[in-house]
């Protein structure tokens, strides 16, 4: 079930929110990482960071449930970013033309940054 | 007492149906237009599946009609077309979105008392999944039944509801079938009205009824097609090419999310097509059905392969569970060029695809060209999404491999991937003629010495044409399939 993926809110800077990810992001977890970031969404987190830092395994599952989130956060007028990518789901990305635009960052230092240039 | 298996769900007290929902809930079994139906292979199949997952002599799938219950299929129960709407098994569990399970009929109020219960069948375990539009009516269930109580895991109750989901899936695909057939036969008729004036009224109601014969045989021949494509279809036979494919599916029930095909366009020219829908099992079979009609469709229309890739991208955000049905592939068209081919590839997100060359200096080592047009999207995710062609000529002596990312994605004895730089290195380096057979072969091969071969589905597409020597014959093909033996512990999870 769920219990080897968890998803805790961070902190928030202003608009922005960041949230671990912690664990597998399989076939069997992806639909519990949607469901929990659309409801994030839902409560007004529009401005999301994903930290995939502590993710230890992400397939194309845990692409459809990014993709999902994204077009969810799209229609609240938000943003989805993501910092710490693992490699296979980092190549994954690039393959599919996604990284244009899903950014990537390899910190949530630098996310936070980007996001700070942007509003500035 | 039932067994809840949803922690929302109040205890289901209701024997009779709201009016006003079951209004509205056999308005929605008569737009599907299926009681009364001959049997079908596609729903015989998903109740065989499930007396075959769960271990139960007798496995249904049922449609509820205002005074009985349909048998669409049945696994079982031989001779049964339909039974009454009798409280306590399907009539109550097509009241409720969630599934219902009774682990012991003797010991539930309601059920004790049905005849499936009383009679000489004598069910003592019943569980159940409806089947649910995206209007959220229940046309009917999904149920399992045994002689004997039993329970089941919160996981089964999951399963049992993914087999509802495919029959609904495979309505709603039935569905757009028969209104696709409906507006080409009204064009027909709006084409032809003219002529037809002088008919006489009773004429015409005879042309109406054979009319009406006339769809039902369509929608049954295009039912048919639908149950035909979840595997992928022979090749056909190019001329002045050799052709070879390989499919492997990691599903035991022998679909799988992959897919390929190569059929004939108008002028000479040919099209062909590979790819991936992202997940695994039935619920990716279904989409690998949408998806190759869309592809053929589309390349009637226009076969400009970003046309086509576009168009795909286009029907999968506009699908009914659109946001979740994701694919990658490439898209070729192929012109045949002098003595070769010049193939026009577009990809969508797909891994690179080889076209293979003699070496330079005719030794051993051949070169093994990536071909990646730059800037080809996933498919299905984004309104927006941009693909890219590139056109590469296809010599005598030449050959160019498609494949799924399973291929790649297969670990070696140290438990690495093969990846992109292990496949480029294996094509360069092995010794085989080019030709799409031997490709095909050499790569399977390579398959079956790793320590768990392929887990994942994989397909291979290979394309050759052959050297002045060979060429007297005309095209081949050649075709390879595996179903894998998964073990019986991963059965579930590739439904």
């Amino acid at each position: 079930m769920t219990e080897d993926l968890h998803l805790a809110v961070e902190h928030t800077h202003g608009s922005l929110t960041v949230t671990t990810v912690t664990g597998e992001i399989s076939f069997r977890t992806a639909p519990h990482l949607r469901a929990r970031g659309l409801e994030l969404i839902g409560q007004g987190h529009h401005q999301l960071v994903l930290d995939l830092s502590d993710v230890g395994f992400c397939d194309s599952a845990g692409l459809s449930a990014l993709i999902g989130i994204w077009h969810a956060a799209q229609g609240a007028g938000g943003t989805l970013a993501l910092a710490a990518v693992p490699d296979r789901l980092m190549r994954v990305l690039t393959l599919t033309g996604l990284h244009t635009v899903l950014p990537a960052y390899a910190t949530v230092a630098d996310a936070l940054a980007a996001h700070q240039r942007d509003t500035a | 007492m039932h067994q809840h298996v949803s922690a929302t769900d109040e205890p289901d007290k209701r024997v009779v149906p709201l009016p006003a929902v079951e209004a509205r809930r056999m308005d929605a079994v008569r737009r599907y237009d299926v009681l009364d139906t001959p049997p079908d292979g596609a729903f015989d199949r998903v109740a065989t599946m499930a007396a075959r997952l769960f271990d139960v002599p007798v496995a249904t799938v049922t449609i509820v009609d205002a005074d009985r219950i349909w048998f669409m299929a049945a696994h079982g129960l031989d001779g049964v077309a339909e039974i009454g709407r009798d409280p306590g098994l399907c009539a109550s569990a097509v009241l409720r979105d969630d599934a219902l399970v009774i682990p012991d009929t003797f010991a539930d109020p309601v059920a004790c008392a049905n005849p499936l219960v009383t009679g000489p069948l004598g069910v003592r375990f019943y569980a159940a999944a409806p089947i649910i539009d995206a209007e959220g009516h229940r046309l009917g269930t999904v149920n399992i039944l045994d002689t004997k109580p039993r329970s089941i895991t919160l996981e089964d109750t999951q399963t049992l509801a993914d087999l509802a989901a495919i029959v609904m899936d495979e309505l709603e695909l039935r569905l757009s079938a028969l209104h696709a057939v409906r507006r080409e036969r009204e064009r027909r008729k709006a084409e032809s009205r003219h002529a037809e004036v002088q008919h006489r009224r009773a004429e015409a109601e005879r042309a109406a009824r054979e009319q009406a014969e006339r769809d039902k045989a369509a929608i049954a021949a295009f039912a048919s097609t639908l149950q035909r494509t979840l595997l992928p279809p022979a090749l056909p036979t190019v001329p002045g090419l050799e052709l070879a494919c390989h499919y492997h599916t990691a599903s035991i029930y022998n679909v799988g999310g992959d897919f390929y095909d190569v059929f004939p366009l108008e002028g000479g020219r040919w099209a062909l097509f590979l790819g991936d829908v992202c997940g695994k099992g039935a619920e990716a079979a279904a989409v690998t059905s949408l998806t190759r009609y869309t592809l053929r469709a589309a390349a009637q229309l226009n076969p400009d392969p970003v046309s086509v890739l576009s168009a795909l991208n286009t029907a999968l955000l506009f699908d009914v569970s659109a946001g979740s049905r994701y694919c990658t592939a490439v898209f070729g068209v192929l012109t045949p060029e002098g003595t070769g081919f010049a193939l026009t590839l577009a990809t969508g997100g797909h891994p690179p695809s080889y076209h293979l060359r003699p070496g330079e200096d005719g030794g051993s080592r051949v070169r093994a060209d990536e071909v990646r047009p730059e800037g080809g999207m996933l498919i299905g995710a984004l309104a927006e999404a941009n693909f890219a062609a590139t056109t590469v000529r296809l010599q005598p002596g030449e050959a160019l491999l498609l494949y799924t990312d399973g291929l790649t994605e297969a670990r070696t004895q140290d438990g690495a991937m093969i990846g992109d730089e292990g496949l480029g290195g294996f094509l360069a380096a092995r010794p085989g003629p080019l030709t799409a057979t031997a490709l095909v072969q050499d790569v399977v091969a390579l398959l079956d010495s790793l320590p768990e071969g392929a887990r994942d589905d994989v397909a291979l597409l290979a394309l050759s044409v052959p050297t002045p020597q060979r060429a007297a014959a005309p095209g081949t093909v050649t075709a390879t399939t595996h179903a894998a033996a998964a073990p019986a512990a991963d059965t579930r999870q590739e439904l």
